[in-house]
């Protein structure tokens, strides 16, 4: 039987980016379809006046030595066309009045830091950033070489420090080892980058963030992450891939069961031996497919799983350098107080924001700002529910209203900034919602608390439905190493049986 | 344990009860929301089907359309300041061009586009001599940046408008009377005559009944009745008529070749730049007369452009890709025909565009090969998707 390509891959996201071009690369006749006129999804940038904005990338993780990124990005012949910059610092944390810390990238440096800010406390550090990196280190190693499963288990048998904190929360394994509130507080600033509060979030997880930074670095892209993606995308199309964009895909298009090709707007079908879908999981299984066609386990499994949060964004021009303005640090976390049930309250209301993260990108320079400029992110973790339920009307002067808020709370760090603003943008969850065909707007799939944990949904990476593979940030964790990583190798295992 | 569950899972201290609580949420089954696209329509709908309702003449050239849903429902709530793009069939041409909404952003029932004929130009002379009440037209929803923003631009602002490009003023005027705004604006409105004074009778009426709204007329071309304010809009007079700007944002919207002169003016005034803003509604300078443009090749000369899956066309290295693309019935997607919205983004597999100054293009469009057609000419043989 013809079909008029190998792999249909739809989506051109970080994980739909990297799916096409290994397969491409590895000899498979390929096409990409994506809805935007640009790859990336969230991996993407926009300009207003003078300044380009880096929509979704703070740190890059896995670009340094050995990184699981580096590698894939090598492979994919990614890596030479791209500028890399590493950042000097893990990052800044501050709650105003409180407490005010800078973290290097480096274990021993982490620990001399806190220890020298809460002295009595270097045993217990010591013991617990080691823990961390071994729990860390094995989950990063762990998937990596799942087809190789006799060994992994043998491996993980040995660490009874993996098996025994791995899936408890991160929250639980502070306290055990530490009693000042404002240490553990710095020790949980990237919860954010998995979305879930300390007292969700498993420690495995945390682990994993904190080894892959402080591990492989953090890093920043000239030109941000658009240059990642057009870069992924030129890979992809050197190898002969092709690429279908402004083109949106309604259906996977099914015979007896199995996915045989798609049927895009404009009733145009495309038929292929292998769909690989970067859309959300629910989108996937219930809209592009007929439900009919989904093992009920599958759809069981999605009724199991919560939708995680999205974010609100206020990315700012301003007509000031990175020093004058405060910015000595290009990570930094601000927090109201350090009583996680604010934060927690923060992301399902629209009061002033209690938590931002705020990213400057000309600490050293991107290239998004002019001279003499910079160009800062101020994003908050939100679920989109408090701006779904804002009228319609009054949209717009909600947006003001809690942009307003993230200034104000920025203050502490930057006191000039309002007055040197040049250009204000403002992202809301259903901003996300409709640049990246996410429901919910959620930028890292579903809430990853352990019950999201991949030790649980083996299914996910599998073609529950014959003829169909998905691959984003719903079947593994949120974030460009981690999706993008995780669709290269499922790939690549793919290549060897497709 | 279930069978999704990965073997390495029992090694850990814990996995029964994960297993047990998402056996639990399985159980409570949670219903996931429908599709992102679908959720987002009422605030971005892609297409508006508009009926025209009316047509006022303002002057001897300009006209205002309102027009109103088809289907009768109000229409999306925009920024006082933002556009429409018109899509517009002229002879056998589909093409579209943007028009800012003059009307209130507190009425939806309707927006009122204000079209002033543009000598030579295609689409405004074609609105203005056909579209009459009853015609049905379509757009896609308000779209732009060039709107009052509570964050950093104050309540003290000063509107630099020439010609039609007094018509997002009129919105922003409109927006303060009618939701009774704590923002002043002052008009500084550059005519040629004085009978094309556009909202003249409107503006002066506002401006006398509320405190916080002062406009100024001026005219370049004044007749012996004309007693006000005379050209040129230079520092001096701005100065004089709006007063200090010092802290004032300053929104500048008027023929595209007025705008570096005027920044300079207020340049002059120790007014930032970063205090002023600009709509773009066209290209300034198209080539040859912009100095970047490469003197050896001619603007005249036909080059070939390759649509993938589409076929070929000739056109002459000075036509936008864009307009070049719709005369052979193509139609990419396009909304500001200024370079700023990216809407109209191509790549361009292999050749050589040039770029109007206008095109806000990405770092990384240039070294990957992304274009805003609006805003691009094909300077060699051309292949490009889209
Ligand atoms: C504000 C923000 C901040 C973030 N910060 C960070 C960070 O600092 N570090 C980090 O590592 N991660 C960060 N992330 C998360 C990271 O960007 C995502 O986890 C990752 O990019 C997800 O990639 P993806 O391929 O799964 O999904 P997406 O990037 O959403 O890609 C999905 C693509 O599929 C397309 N698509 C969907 N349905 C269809 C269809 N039917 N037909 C055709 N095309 C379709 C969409 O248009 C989109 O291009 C952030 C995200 C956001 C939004
Ligand atoms: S149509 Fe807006 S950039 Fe070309």
């Amino acid at each position: 039987m013809s079909v008029d390509y190998d792999v249909i891959v739809i989506g051109a996201g970080n994980a739909g980016l990297s799916a096409a071009a290994t397969l491409q690369r590895g000899g498979k006749r390929t096409l990409l379809v994506e809805r935007h006129n640009v790859p990336g999804g969230a991996a993407t940038s926009f300009v207003r006046g003078r300044f380009e904005f880096e929509v979704s990338l703070h740190q890059l993780g896995g670009m340094g030595g050995p990184g699981p990124l580096r590698e894939i990005l090598d492979e994919m012949d990614v890596t030479r066309r791209l500028r890399l910059i590493q950042d000097d610092e893990l990052y800044r944390t501050v709650v105003p009045g409180v407490l005010d810390v800078t973290l290097p990238a480096d274990w021993q440096g982490a620990v001399d830091v806190l220890d020298s800010h809460y002295p009595g406390n270097r045993a217990a550090l010591t013991r617990f950033l080691e823990i961390v990196r071994d729990v860390g280190l094995w989950q990063l190693t762990a998937r990596a070489n799942l087809h190789r499963l006799k060994e992994q288990v043998e491996w993980l048998s040995g660490l009874s420090d993996v098996r025994r904190y791995g899936l408890r929360t991160y929250r639980e394994v502070l306290d055990e080892f530490f009693t000042d509130e404002r240490l553990k507080f710095v020790l949980s600033s990237y919860w954010s980058y998995n979305g879930q509060l300390p007292s969700r979030m498993s420690f495995m997880d945390m682990a994993r963030l904190l080894a892959l930074f402080i591990e492989t670095k953090p890093y920043q892209i000239v030109g941000g992450s658009q240059a990642l993606s057009s870069a992924m995308l030129e890979s992809f199309l050197e190898a002969g891939g092709e690429v279908r964009f402004n083109t949106s895909v309604e259906k996977i298009v099914t015979r007896g069961g199995r996915a045989v090709g798609v049927r895009v707007d404009g009733g145009e079908t495309v038929s292929c031996r292998l769909v690989v879908s970067n859309a959300p999981s629910s989108t996937t299984y219930t809209r592009l497919l007929d439900p009919a066609d989904v093992p009920s386990g599958v759809l069981r499994d999605l009724g199991s799983r919560r939708m995680g949060p999205s974010a609100t964004a206020l990315y700012l021009g301003l007509d000031a350098p990175a020093a004058e303005l405060g910015f000595a640090t290009a990570t930094n976390f601000l927090t109201t107080d350090l009583d996680e049930r604010t934060v927690a309250r923060g992301m399902r209301s629209l009061e002033p924001a209690p938590f931002l993260l705020a990213s400057c990108y000309d600490v050293r320079p991107t290239g998004f700002a002019p001279p003499g400029a910079s160009q800062v992110n101020l994003v908050t973790i939100q679920y989109a529910d408090p701006w779904e339920a804002v009228p319609v009307r009054d949209y717009q002067q909600a947006k003001s209203a809690y942009a307003a808020s993230l200034l104000d709370l920025l203050k502490a760090i930057a006191p000039g900034v309002r007055d040197v603003i040049e250009e204000a943008e403002i992202a809301t969850p259903l901003t996300f919602k409709r640049y990246l065909s996410q429901p919910g707007g959620a930028i890292y799939g579903f809430d990853q608390d352990a019950m999201d944990s991949w030790l649980f949904h083996e299914d996910d990476l599998k073609p529950n439905v014959p003829g169909l593979v998905l691959v984003s940030n719903w079947v593994t964790a949120g974030g460009y190493n981690s999706t993008i990583v995780t669709a290269a190798r499922l790939c690549r295992r793919l290549l060897a049986v497709l | 344990m279930s069978t999704s569950t990965n073997p390495l899972a029992h090694l850990f201290e814990g996995a029964d009860d994960v297993v047990a609580e998402i056996e639990r949420r399985g159980a409570a089954g949670a219903d996931h929301p429908a599709d992102a696209r679908e959720e987002i329509t009422p605030y971005h709908p892609k297409v508006l089907d508009l009926t025209v309702a009316e047509v006022v003449e303002e002057t001897v050239t300009t006209k205002t359309f309102r027009v109103r849903r088809t289907d009768g429902r109000p229409l999306p709530p925009f920024l006082a300041g933002q556009y429409i793009s018109l899509h517009v069939r002229v002879g056998d041409v589909l093409t579209s061009r943007a028009f800012s909404i003059s009307s209130s952003p507190a009425a939806l029932d309707h927006y009122d586009l204000t079209v002033r004929r543009l000598r030579g130009g295609r689409v405004s002379n074609h609105l203005i001599d056909t579209v009459k009440p009853g015609d049905r037209l379509t757009s896609g929803g308000p779209i732009g940046t060039f709107y009052h923003d509570p964050l950093f631009h104050g309540d003290d602002v000063v509107f630099l408008a020439g010609g039609s490009g007094v018509a997002p003023a009129m919105s922003m005027i409109r927006d303060i009377v009618d939701h009774g705004l704590s923002r002043r604006m002052t008009l500084l409105y550059g005519s040629r005559r004085a009978d094309d004074i556009i909202f003249h009778d409107e503006l002066d009426a506002v401006a006398r009944e509320h405190r916080d709204i002062t406009v100024h007329h001026v005219i370049s071309d004044p007749g012996p009745d004309w007693t006000g304010e005379v050209g040129p809009l230079d520092a001096a007079l701005i100065s004089r008529l709006a007063g200090p700007l010092a802290g004032r944002m300053t929104y500048l919207c008027g023929p595209p070749g007025k705008y570096a002169y005027l920044v300079r003016q207020l340049e002059s005034l120790g007014h930032p730049r970063r205090r002023i803003r600009l709509e773009a509604n066209s290209v300034a300078l198209p080539p040859p007369a912009d100095p970047r443009w490469p003197a050896e090749l001619d603007p005249e000369e036909q080059v070939t452009v390759t649509v993938r899956g589409r076929g070929s066309l000739r056109v002459p290295r000075g036509r936008p890709l864009l307009d070049a693309l719709e005369d052979n019935g193509l139609r990419p997607e396009a909304s500001c025909r200024s370079g700023e919205c990216a809407l109209c983004r191509v790549r361009v597999c292999s050749g050589e565009v040039f770029h109007a100054e206008e095109a806000r293009l990405r770092a990384s469009d240039r070294q990957f090969g992304f274009a805003h057609c609006c805003v691009a000419y094909p300077l060699t043989d051309l292949e490009i998707d889209f």
